[in-house]
């Protein structure tokens, strides 16, 4: 007896343990790739002395939807795809400035804004709608940077694969049925890591020194002139922000006057008595946080041997005016110098150029123009920009709406040949005179294609400062272009100090199923359970007979009887 | 619902061999060892049929429908006959009527078919979140191939193991057999000839194998009057 029962309990033991590594086998549902994937740009997260800003949560698997849902609708477990033309500002000022709970965001954009885009216009698509498009592309990347979501936030660009799912989407929502687990639809997964801090986000200053002509027997030290402009961007897409006006413009234009220069001052003839020094300094959203730490490398006897400096921010799409930005008084002479030349070359090529003081405040830490750090530390200084007001913190910093079809080659190449030429009557003490140095189609004239083909370098390269490591291939190619033009580049890396934190996590794939609901998989479970038993009594009858089906389900009753 | 779906679509492609061997009185006369034995024969024959194709077979750039590669393709298929033969009249069977004997051989047949080419795309694919009708078609398409195998075995039963048939019906036997045989070349003509669509290709296979399986009893029972 106890051999003929141990062998059953091992078969049975066997059968169990085989049916439970199925079960957990089964279990392993690995993802498998979607229909669709699309590549997605995350918005930025950021603390400001702790105060979180930005989309906290970079992971979705939930349900999606468009902006035709149900108004009762409990969004909390859905994601919302909606394309920026569809957008009105009733709806972003409810859900995300009434912080509404959401299970995310994804914003569609049109290729035009894309810089990835080929060829700057697209085709079925008119000027006159890029206008208010970009307005609102604006307004909303303000709200976005400066409100917590707690749910992640993601930026898309359209094309045919995500156009299809969305009239699908909408088609949904318009029968009145809103995306869950029991009525199938569409499911949007992002699997992406938790954001993690950026430990110490670089800052890297470049300059380049390119010396004047030192006669013999003058032991005084060459005055010096400094033009700088600062290359990182801030937006609500890192991996998207361009900055192609903000200040891809302002780097350009230095490049080619380092490059107008470096021609003049390879000849000992034409060397001026002036030292130029060029930099390309960052952290310049950040209150201009690499320009302090610049110019505090300096030592005391070069920050003192600066005449001025001329910051450049933004000049790419300017029509008729510039303005300089100072907060010196405009009675101080060098300011009155430099307002002089600047204006005289202006008059000759055709525009006005305004002078604007702002007085700054020591105990406001915010600086709104690069050359106010050069004021606190007793340098004359002025910025050249097209923005007549100063922007507020994190404003005009090369965002979404900052690409490369909005900004004008030929702005830039007139702000190149009035910087230059202003320079040059300074230098080489030509007040007065009306003498053109750079003029067209000679050997000294601005270079268009060098500025075109920067310009377009610079408006495919995303620039945020804490995502952009030392060792970039950008900033050696910032160094190399410099080194070409001057006798002495050097690289100060620092670290982004104060009350900026960032975390990581700016692009991601977004994978898209369609899945059906589970009312659907029990039905279909009811229907092969219901084939499956009908097959059964259709082969039992024609094989056995149907008295045989019968007796399947009564239980022999004539035994029963008979023991007892 | 992912765990879900593959196990409803497995349930549609492996249910009905269970249900089969069960309803019938295949159970009953414990002819399980036929069902593994012609369920290994169908692996040698597959392999066999794979040398084959890969020794003579070009691999073709478009999806077209090449007329001559097909007809190799269909050449190779009787490779498949031959193993059925093997199955049916080498392996020594206990005694088993012949009745019960091609059933088990179709149906050993025809799981080995269903595991061989099915479960590893249904293990793959119908798991994942994105949700197709293919593996539900799939599904289908190896019940209809239960059944051809099923009526492949019995037509293969008459022509080899019976000795007295009807003079009659012997062209009609050959004919309804060769047809069966060649059913997955006439199938991958429709899919890639005429250009069909899975569902469409699944519904006439079903078809197809109704019919046939109803010829197929109907020359079995026209066969078995003499004897009895």
């Amino acid at each position: 007896m106890a051999t003929v029962s141990k062998k059953p309990r091992n078969r049975e033991i066997l059968f169990d343990s085989v049916i439970a590594l199925v079960f957990i086998l089964v279990a392993c549902v690995d993802l498998c790739d979607g229909a669709t994937v699309v590549d997605v740009y995350r918005l930025i997260q950021y603390d400001i002395s702790g105060v979180p800003f930005g989309s906290r949560l970079a992971s979705i698997n939930h349900h999606a939807a468009s902006l035709h849902f149900a108004p009762s609708a409990d969004l909390s477990r859905t994601v919302l795809l909606i394309p920026l033309r569809e957008l009105n500002m009733s709806f972003v000022q409810e859900y995300i400035g009434g912080s509404k709970p959401l299970g995310g965001l994804i914003f569609l954009l049109p290729q035009i804004f894309s810089f990835k885009n080929k060829g700057g216009a697209s085709s079925n698509h008119d000027d006159g709608s890029k206008e208010p498009l970009k307005n609102v592309l604006d307004k909303l990347e303000q709200i976005l940077i400066h409100t917590n979501l707690p749910y992640p936030v993601y930026f898309a660009f359209e094309d045919d694969n995500i156009d299809t799912v969305l009239l699908d989407i909408k088609k949904n929502d318009a029968s009145g049925q809103p995306a869950t687990a029991t009525t199938g639809g569409y499911k949007f997964v992002v699997s992406a890591t938790e954001p993690k801090k950026v430990g110490s986000p670089p800052i890297t200053n470049i300059q380049g020194w390119l010396p004047g002509l030192k006669t013999d027997g003058d032991s005084h030290q060459l005055p010096t002139i400094a033009i700088v402009a600062s290359y990182d961007t801030f937006g609500a897409a890192p991996a998207l922000s361009v900055g192609s006006d903000s200040n891809g413009s302002g780097i350009v234009a230095l490049l080619e006057v380092a490059r107008l220069f470096s021609l003049l001052y390879s000849n000992p003839k034409t060397r001026g008595q002036y030292n130029l020094l060029f930099g390309l300094t960052s952290g310049g959203p950040y209150n201009y946080n690499g320009t302090r730490k610049w110019l505090q490398s300096f030592d005391q006897r070069l920050r003192e041997s600066i005449d001025y400096a001329i910051c450049l921010d933004s000049i790419g799409s300017w029509e008729n005016d510039l303005w300089i930005h100072v907060s010196k008084p405009p009675e101080n002479a060098f300011i009155k110098q430099i307002l002089e030349d600047f204006s005289s070359v202006a008059e000759d090529l055709g525009f006005q150029v305004n002078l604007k003081h702002k007085k700054i405040n020591i105990s406001n830490p915010r600086v709104a123009w690069e050359h106010e750090q050069f004021s606190r530390l007793r340098v004359t200084a002025a910025t050249l920009s097209e923005l007549s007001t100063a922007p507020e913190l994190l404003q005009s910093t090369g965002g979404l709406v900052d690409g490369r079809q909005f900004v004008n080659e030929a702005a830039i190449v007139r702000s190149v040949k009035l910087i230059a030429e202003s320079l040059a009557k300074h230098i080489y003490g030509h007040q007065g005179k009306n003498v053109q140095i750079f003029a067209d189609n000679s050997n000294l004239a601005v270079n268009p294609s060098y500025i075109r083909s920067w310009l377009d370098v610079l408006s495919r390269t995303p620039r945020v400062a804490p995502f952009l490591s030392k060792d970039d291939p950008f900033i050696t190619a910032l160094k190399k272009e410099l080194e070409d033009h001057t006798d002495e580049v050097n690289l100060q890396r620092e670290v982004l100090d104060g009350m900026f934190t960032f975390y990581d996590s700016t692009t991601a794939q977004l994978n898209i199923y369609q899945v059906a609901s589970v009312t659907f998989d029990l039905l279909l479970l009811l229907v092969l359970g219901s084939y499956l038993i009908v097959l059964f009594s259709f082969l039992v009858i024609t094989t056995r007979g149907l008295d045989d089906l019968i007796s399947l389900f009564r239980r022999p009753p004539s035994r029963k009887m008979k023991t007892a | 619902m992912t765990v879900f779906h593959f196990f409803n679509c497995a349930i549609l492609t492996f249910g009905p061999h269970a249900v089969y061997y069960s309803a019938t009185p295949l159970s009953e006369y414990d002819t399980l060892g036929t069902s593994i034995k012609a369920a290994v024969v169908y692996l040698a024959t597959a392999l066999v049929k794979l040398i084959c194709l890969a020794t003579f077979l070009k691999v073709s750039e478009s999806d077209s429908f090449d007329p001559y590669q097909e007809f190799l393709k269909a050449l190779i298929g009787f490779i498949d006959v031959a193993g059925l033969y093997f199955a049916l009249t080498q392996l020594t069977h206990r005694n088993i009527s012949q009745n019960h004997k091609f059933q088990a051989v179709g149906l050993g047949w025809a799981f080995a078919d269903s595991v061989l080419h099915r479960l590893a795309p249904l293990w793959v694919g119908a798991r994942g979140l994105e949700f197709t009708w293919e593996y539900i078609l799939q599904g289908l398409e190896a019940n209809a191939n239960l059944v051809l195998s099923i009526s492949l075995a019995g037509l293969g039963s008459l022509m080899w193991l019976r000795k007295n048939k009807p003079k009659t019906l012997i062209p009609i036997i050959y004919l309804c057999a060769g047809i069966v045989a060649t059913m997955p070349s006439i199938t991958s003509y429709l899919r890639r000839g005429l250009g069909w669509h899975l569902p469409k290709v699944v519904g006439f296979e079903l078809f197809t194998s109704l019919v046939m399986a109803f010829i197929s009893w109907q020359l079995f029972a026209a066969c078995q009057r003499p004897s009895a």
